[in-house]
């Protein structure tokens, strides 16, 4: 199989590309001159992409579905035999198109945003890490090596988190990233093995043919389904373990861009889809699924409603986002999962790049009480930044429309309730983002020291191929009802094994758009009425609130709720083990041993009290009493 | 006759090196003796024909002076010698008085060390299990740090009791072999105990072990003795002499009371669990950097030592790749934060932060040996740590819950160190320590690169295990068999 | 050799034994009873010779010289024993100016 296609053996060049830059930018970077890092960088990954998009092509032409390239034994132990490989399907593909593409972009735009920093090169280094482990993470033939993927981009995300050291705020949300992922990792690790115990090998291929042959809703595999879920939820920030997410805000923003929205945390989402055959034997791990995705969709949602940093805003619609790719994954609809992945990774990446080019105008502030106004002065900003908004709201013909509307059928097809639901969640995320959307534009200039301008064009160029990407990306997959072909869905049905038909009537899909087009219209009214005619400033954190506003606010006081649960008996319990029990019970133990001997010395030693008789005495008496005893005995 | 070499050359070495005055040539002499070592013992690992049981008897004046390896004990030797040219190369650093005292007991530890590994006679080995704590006692106690006296003098009794347990087991198991009147491991693995003597000799035998090691209770020796010891002497005790636990216990328990070990078995793997958590949990609130990381040492060598007991493949490959490997790690874990310590004059984390702005070279070093502790996958730390949980999952899924939770508390403690140690602000008091010199890179960075091959390709150390614990596995099948008769 | 053992077999073995026990219990009496550390030291050797015409009689009994030989080395002992033992008490004599056994009651603790 391998031979067969053409110079599918390049794959390996996909990864290496970043690595090479990475090494040589983190080796040199005491040498390397300003702007030499970043655009050595940027070649690096668009080189990649190139790679991949030639690799696409090759595939594509050659009528293969997939391709394996081992380049050596890794793990080789007994009958446990772990390769170095590389599986280039039509999935892994794809999301090798999004991370170096959009990657790509996100370099080049890193450029001018961290022109000024002085540890750019350090920058550019950890950028490249990331794109290599995210490449192995999706490139992956087998589990393990997507698990040195999957850790190794926490790792550079945890990174990336902390870049600006010197706060110790920012290094607290680094490790609490790195924390709450390697709970999941934990999980992940375990289904690994077990999925190793179950099929004697943990390569996709040799896996999902055995498992092909396997009974439905048999209690190990379902096992095994929830721990690699555990996995997904720390990873994709899902209930519960989402609180890093918004915290992980603390990094630059092409790191917020390109890690916590574009790639990093649709890992789990990928890695779900990867094992689709094996959910597909799992009801219940797919309701668990359906359930969380949900509840984080909406959840997420509603705490972003009060939001006043405009990173924080992007990055709980991140979270509720990645609830509505669960909520699909979780019904069965892999292909739609990806594809909102997708179009996700596009539009969002352009959300954040568009504040990054805001908070650098803006000369770093990122509430958005203070700004406002912006439209005229940055207006290329403005311009690409509502066509994301646009595209995450659902509104045809933009991309978000198709992937969320694609999901939201899947919904409806399961159950009312739960279309009612999801839908609610999208007309709050659409609430929220043109209340970003009209806070930051439009209005007046509410901060005076500030002097807003439009970013360099390495700036705004990405933003203008991004916001491209964000309106037309929707167009690789339309729908039937449209005329469309689903060409993405068919595309990625011969990697992904769904659970559910893409099809259903036509009568009742209209009128399901044109019920959540009135919606959404509606909704964008309200927010144009409260914040352009109305000119309504949310309040400041210490004006009084309503309790449940006061509580949305406040996230719910999700973080403080940990603190208190998790945080504080940890340290606790750490103090009372080496306090109470190493300090007062264990060694004492110990020391108590020694001294019990040395005071039966004492004891011992009264015996002898110098007088030479008494020696002579006791000593025949020994002997006469031990030749007794030898008689007697 | 290459093992008598390797056995005698850094003791020879060493006593040469009394008679010489000059630091440096006592230095670099013994920096040569460790380095000839470290060839011999690669040159000897890649000409066996096979990594089974080889012994090389030499019967010195009459007594039983049996030599010999396999598998393990080439593991063992392997990473004695690798790591020793670093510990001697540590010194070289700074202006200790009598260096060549110095040099010659961290030689003498060495061959004697190298004689616990090699030693194919149970009296052999006590006798060098001991007279490893000899040196130690001094290096520790002339070059130690506060309270050393009183330190030093519970870590000898300490394990010292432990050994006297030992050494009863041995002359029990002499009386045993009859007329054969031999302490030889092959006869005694032909004993075939009865199952109820095994159940109460397997202690006998296991305290010295657990002491060494050590496993939860019997550590209370080990954070005090790693806090209080000299740079040198920390490397050796966390490096090396803690393997010697593991080395034993693979050698005594599992061929002569494998009844006993499968008796006890999940007695010994609940006390190995409960350690790695207590441990890792009392690392997290540790202010003093050597404390945090022998907690974070002993939450490790339970892990290791809960694989040691899980009886399977999987978990013997773990456990002895992660000897090397975790003997990598903490010896350049330890080297650099003595070299924190050299630079800012303090152990207390809260008296630092901000070093990274001082010395940014430093600070990926320091985290870069993190990342091989904390197990990220293309460390050797990950290989080691994922073979021992997946053994351990085969035990009982539990089992390896609790043994993951390394995992986590891990990065806990770990990152929290680094953060406090190297992140954060500038800090007006450190803001003009050196960074990391020639010297400091020379060590470093093959300790370092030894984690990230290991870890990328770690076939070689696989290979050379997979006979020897082949045949150790097949120790206990029988005995398995036996078991489960016996308890129907 | 050999008339020296026929010799020693003229008289019955248990006159021997019956010597020996008396001779060593009058030496024990002495060790344990007498304060003149000089008496001690000679009721000592009585209680070594006690053994010494033991040995020598099982010896010529039993015909294996071993007995005898052993003899030779209790004595060489003794005698060095005796040595010491005497200078111990000439230096005893020389500092508190008695040889009695009870002065010597440093040896403590």
């Amino acid at each position: 199989m391998v031979a067969s296609i053409p110079y599918i053996t390049l794959a390996w060049l996909v990864p290496a590309f970043p690595l090479l830059g990475f090494l040589i930018t983190g080796l040199g970077k005491n040498r390397l001159k300003h702007n030499q890092a970043g655009i050595l960088a940027s070649t690096m990954v668009a080189l990649s992409f190139l790679t991949s998009l030639f690799l696409f092509f090759t595939l594509r032409s050659s009528g293969q579905e997939s391709a394996t390239i081992t380049l050596f034994n890794w793990i080789s132990a007994g009958d446990m035999k772990i390769p170095f490989a590389f599986l280039i399907d039509h999935l892994s593909i794809t999301m090798m198109l999004i991370v170096t593409g959009v990657g790509a972009l996100i370099h080049i735009y890193s450029i001018g945003y961290m022109h000024d920093d002085e540890r750019v090169n350090s920058f550019f280094a950890q950028m490249n890490l990331f794109t290599f482990s995210m490449l192995l993470l999706v490139m992956g033939a087998n589990y393990l090596i997507l698990f040195i993927g999957w850790e190794g981009v926490g790792f550079c995300s945890y990174l990336l988190i902390g870049f600006w050291f010197k706060n110790p705020e920012f290094n607290y949300a680094a490790r609490k990233a790195f924390v709450m992922n390697r709970i999941g990792d934990l999980g992940f690790i375990l289904g690994i093995i077990l999925l190793f115990f179950t099929f004697k090998s943990v390569s996709f291929t040799e896996v999902f043919t055995q498992a092909a042959t396997l009974q439905a809703g048999a209690p190990l595999i379902t096992l095994i389904t929830i721990l690699l879920l555990v996995g997904a939820v720390g990873k994709s920030a899902q209930i519960p373990l989402y609180t890093w997410l918004p915290d992980a805000m603390a990094g630059p923003t092409p790191v917020s861009a390109l890690i916590h929205a574009a790639t990093m945390v649709t890992a789990g989402i990928y890695m779900i889809a990867r094992s689709s055959i094996l959910y597909n034997l799992a009801p219940i791990t797919l309701n668990i699924m359906i359930g969380l995705g949900l509840a984080t969709a909406i959840f997420a949602a509603i705490i972003g409603l009060r939001q006043n940093d405009i990173k924080k805003v992007l990055a709980y619609s991140t979270v509720s986002q990645l609830g509505y790719m669960f909520l699909a994954l979780g019904l069965g609809a892999y292909s739609s999962a990806v594809f909102h992945l997708t179009t996700h990774a596009f539009f969002k990446a352009l959300l954040f790049l568009g504040a990054g080019s805001i908070i650098h105008a803006m000369g770093g502030e990122q509430d958005i009480r203070k700004m406002g106004g912006l439209r005229k002065k940055m207006p290329i900003t403005y311009l690409t930044f509502l066509a994301g908004t646009l595209a995450i709201s659902g509104i045809p013909p933009f991309s978000g429309f198709f992937s969320k509307d694609l999901i939201l059928n899947h919904a409806f097809e399961s159950s009312p309730i739960l279309y009612i639901l999801a839908l609610g969640g999208a007309l709050i995320t659409c609430f929220y983002m043109f209340r970003l959307l009209y806070l930051v534009f439009f209005g007046n200039q509410r901060l005076d020291t500030a002097h807003p301008h439009e970013s360099p064009r390495v700036m705004t160029i990405p933003l203008i191929i991004l916001s491209i990407l964000a309106v037309f990306g929707g167009f690789l997959n339309i729908p039937s009802l449209f005329g469309g072909e689903s060409g993405f869905s068919d595309f990625l049905h011969k990697a992904i094994t769904s659970k559910v038909t893409e099809e259903m009537g036509a009568s009742t899909e209209i009128g399901l758009i044109a019920a959540s087009l009135a919606l959404l219209g509606f909704i964008i009214f309200m927010a144009y009425r409260t914040y352009v005619k109305k000119s309504v400033i949310p309040a400041g954190d210490k004006e009084s609130q309503s309790v449940f506003a006061k509580a949305i606010s406040n996230k719910f006081y999700i973080d403080q709720i940990y603190a208190t649960l998790f945080e504080k008996p940890f340290g606790f319990l750490s103090d009372f083990f080496f306090k109470q029990i190493e300090i007062k019970v264990l060694d004492p133990i110990i020391d108590e041993i020694g001294i019990l001997t040395s005071k039966l010395g004492d004891q011992v030693r009264k015996l002898q009290q110098g007088i030479m008789s008494f020696y002579f005495f006791a000593m025949v008496a020994g002997i006469l009493l031990f030749i007794i005893f030898i008689l007697i005995v | 006759m290459i093992l008598i070499i390797i056995l005698l050359l850094p003791v020879i070495t060493g006593l040469f090196l009394l008679l010489l005055r000059n630091p440096a040539t006592v230095r670099f002499i013994a920096l040569g003796s460790a380095l000839v070592n470290l060839i011999l013992t690669l040159g000897l690992i890649s000409t066996v024909p096979s990594t089974t049981y080889t012994i090389d008897s030499t019967h010195f004046m009459g007594t039983q002076f049996t030599l010999g390896y396999d598998g393990i004990s080439l593991i063992m030797l392997l990473l004695t010698n690798l790591l020793f040219p670093f510990i001697i190369l540590s010194g070289f650093t700074r202006a200790h008085i009598k260096i060549p005292v110095l040099n010659f007991l961290i030689l003498f530890t060495q061959s004697s060390l190298i004689g616990v590994f090699l030693a194919q006679n149970a009296f052999l080995f006590y006798i060098f299990w001991e007279l490893t704590l000899i040196p130690v006692y001094f290096i520790l106690l002339l070059w130690g740090g506060e309270n050393r006296r009183a330190v030093t003098l519970k870590f000898f009794i300490y394990t010292l009791t432990g050994s006297l347990f030992l050494l009863f087991g041995i002359i029990y198991l002499y009386t045993w072999t009859g007329s054969l009147h031999t302490t030889d491991f092959s006869a005694f693995n032909q004993l075939h105990l009865p199952a109820d003597t095994q159940t109460w000799l397997f202690w006998i035998l296991f305290i010295a072990f657990a002491i060494k090691l050590p496993i939860f209770p019997f550590h209370t020796w080990q954070p005090s003795t790693y806090t209080m010891a000299s740079k040198q002497g920390v490397m050796i005790l966390a490096g090396v002499m803690t393997k010697m636990g593991i080395y034993g216990a693979l050698r005594f328990l599992f061929p002569i009371v494998p009844q006993g070990v499968l008796f006890w078995q999940n007695t010994v793997i609940t006390m190995c669990l409960i350690g790695v958590v207590y441990a890792s949990v009392i690392a997290f609130r540790q202010t003093n950097i050597k404390r945090l990381i022998a907690f974070s040492s002993m939450a490790h060598i339970s892990l290791m030592a809960a694989a040691m007991f899980a009886l399977n493949y999987y978990s013997l490959q773990g456990l002895l790749f992660q000897v090397i490997s975790h003997g990598v790690t903490i010896v350049a874990l330890f080297y650099l934060v003595h070299l924190i310590q050299e630079r800012t004059g303090t152990l207390e984390l809260p008296q630092m932060g901000g070093l990274k702005l001082a010395a940014p070279n430093m600070a990926i070093l320091l985290l870069m040996v993190v990342l091989g502790s904390i197990a990220l996958p293309l460390t050797s730390g990950f290989v080691g740590e994922f073979l021992i949980i997946t053994g351990l999952a085969k035990q009982s899924i539990w089992i390896a819950v609790f043994g993951g939770l390394t995992m986590i508390l891990g990065a806990i403690y770990m990152l929290y160190a680094y953060q406090r140690i190297m992140l954060g602000d500038e800090n007006p008091a450190l803001s003009k320590i050196k960074d990391v010199q020639v010297i400091d890179y020379l060590i470093l960075i093959p300790l370092i690169a030894i984690i990230f091959i290991l870890g990328v390709y770690p076939q070689p150390i696989l290979n050379l295990l997979e006979e020897s614990v082949n045949s150790m596995q097949k120790l206990l099948i029988p005995a398995n068999e036996v078991v489960t008769l016996f308890l129907r | 050799m050999k008339e020296i053992s026929s010799a020693i077999q003229l008289i019955p073995l248990e006159n021997y034994i019956g010597l020996s026990v008396a001779l060593f219990s009058i030496g024990m009496m002495g060790v344990l009873f007498r304060r003149n550390t000089i008496a001690i030291l000679m009721c000592l050797e009585l209680m070594f010779n006690s053994v010494n015409l033991l040995l020598t009689a099982f010896s010529a009994y039993h015909s294996d010289p071993a007995g005898q030989v052993f003899v030779f080395f209790i004595m060489i002992v003794a005698a060095a024993e005796i040595a010491i033992g005497l200078s111990i008490v000439v230096m005893m004599k020389r500092n508190v100016d008695s040889v009695d056994i009870n002065l010597l009651n440093r040896l403590k603790w």
